[in-house]
């Protein structure tokens, strides 16, 4: 499976995000020829254990993730971040959860937009918005390099390709810019070799930050 | 959703069992060794107690994990009058460290088995599986390799088939007419409903076991008809 980085969007100290720089971010896409084709989404439910008494939830997992990405239609990935875990399982364990009842998804993020196509690379720029909400809470970009699956042998193309990015993007003066994590797959129990699961692991690696962004957005006013 | 029915059977007569699968569904068998380990939810963990079940399927090159959910019965006088027990059932296949993650969420471990036997998969008016196999425990934590019998001398058969609340009544038919060819062996009930061994077994064994048309070929087929005709289940 060819590799591929997920970006986050960071805005600057005392900024926010907003659609205006999705816009930009889309058009510079355009702008170094990347041919648009088609839409991509992914979902992020955050899990939060019931409990009878309110102080026990606290010994349960509070960093439950399930992921369900546009690669992968039947399958769904539940990522524990604490324990350095994640399965990778069909998308009927979400119906298994329900019915368990142990655990309920209380919050969803859905993350979607356009895909473009740039030689050997695919860029991915997507909308984060809450789940039932059009309002914008923050940016992702995956960008993937489709001829490599190895981790370490693809990461200096990549990085060279971010840089690109990042350098044709600061042209239009924007008031952030894309960060790149890079978890630590081992601990997860991931090979060189890329998958789905290493996709998860880096969406659940990102989710603080997103989170901290989108709580930052003002809330529109009528 | 589910249809099934279980029964039990002595070890001595599975062969004979084994004969009469094979000249009804007209397939393989395939030879089931599924570690099944139950968890339940920890004393704080949901407003009500929660059990899932984690299969690990060690029959194949690389064993391979599945999350079971058992629901609940289907219920009322319609479901009562049923001889098939049609209940909520939802599967996931899932990576190997699915144990692991539900040991973190607060699941314990209930209680794990180690099932070994066959199984026949086949279509008669539904997708209809049957297992036999014996259920062993095992003496310490996942030893798999030193499981024994919970029941030495009796297995377990089980007759399972998709369904859902559109045709479970056309299953519960399929299933109910299969389990009457096996009548001569084993009785086959809702699971919960004990019925023994049945007193035809050894004579219906016999008759499998030995050459029904004297030609010295063990024809499966010959001894087959030869069990239903004598069982009053065929007329000439």
């Amino acid at each position: 499976m060819p590799i591929k980085w997920i970006l986050h969007w960071q805005p600057n100290a005392g900024t926010t995000v907003n659609s205006q720089i999705l816009a930009e971010v889309s058009q510079c896409a355009e702008g170094i020829n990347g041919i648009k084709e088609g839409r991509w989404k992914a979902t992020i439910s955050f899990y939060r254990a019931m409990t009878r008494e309110q102080a026990n939830a606290n010994e349960f997992p509070r960093d439950f993730l399930g992921i369900s990405l546009a690669e992968q239609p039947g399958k769904y990935y539940l990522v524990l971040k604490g324990q350095r875990l994640v399965v990778e399982a069909e998308s009927s364990i979400q119906m298994i959860m329900e019915k368990l009842q142990s655990y309920k998804t209380r919050v969803a993020l859905n993350f979607e937009g356009n895909q473009y196509q740039l030689g050997d690379f695919q860029l991915r720029v997507g909308k984060v918005a809450p789940m039932q909400s059009e309002s914008l809470r923050g940016i992702v970009m995956e960008m993937e390099y489709l001829p490599i699956s190895s981790w370490e042998k693809s990461h200096q193309i990549m990085g060279e390709f971010f840089d690109l990015w990042q350098e044709a993007l600061s042209k239009r003066s924007l008031p952030g810019h894309f960060v790149h994590i890079e978890p630590n797959f081992s601990e997860f129990g991931l090979s060189d070799q890329y998958t789905s699961q290493h996709t998860a692991v880096q969406y659940a690696s990102i989710m603080a930050q997103t989170i901290a962004t989108a709580q930052s957005v003002q809330p529109v006013r009528n | 959703m589910e249809c099934v029915v279980q029964g039990i059977i002595e070890t001595q007569h599975v062969e004979a069992l084994e004969i009469l699968l094979q000249g009804l569904c007209g397939v393989h068998r395939e030879r089931l060794r599924i570690h099944e380990l139950c968890l339940k939810s920890g004393p704080n963990l949901g407003l009500v107690a929660s059990e899932v079940r984690l299969l690990c399927d060690l029959e194949q090159p690389e064993p391979t994990w599945t999350v079971r959910h058992i629901g609940g019965a289907m219920r009322g006088a319609g479901a009562e009058q049923l001889s098939v027990l049609v209940r909520t059932l939802a599967e996931s296949k899932v990576s190997k460290n699915a144990l692991r993650l539900f040991y973190s969420l607060g699941y314990k471990l209930d209680h794990e088995l180690l099932r070994v036997g066959f199984a026949f998969h086949f279509q008669r008016g539904a997708q209809i599986t049957v297992t036999v196999s014996s259920v062993n425990k095992m003496l310490k934590l996942h030893t798999t390799d030193e499981a024994v019998p919970v029941t030495p001398g009796i297995q377990l058969v089980e007759v399972t088939a998709p369904a859902s609340s559109e045709n479970y009544t056309e299953v519960v038919a399929a299933v109910s007419s299969f389990c009457e060819y096996l009548a001569p062996l084993l009785h086959l009930s809702k699971p919960g409903v004990s019925t023994g061994v049945v007193p035809t077994a050894a004579a219906a064994a016999a008759s499998l076991m030995s050459d029904g048309d004297g030609d010295g070929d063990g024809d499966g087929k010959e001894v087959v008809w030869h069990i239903l005709l004598s069982c009053g289940l065929l007329q000439y």
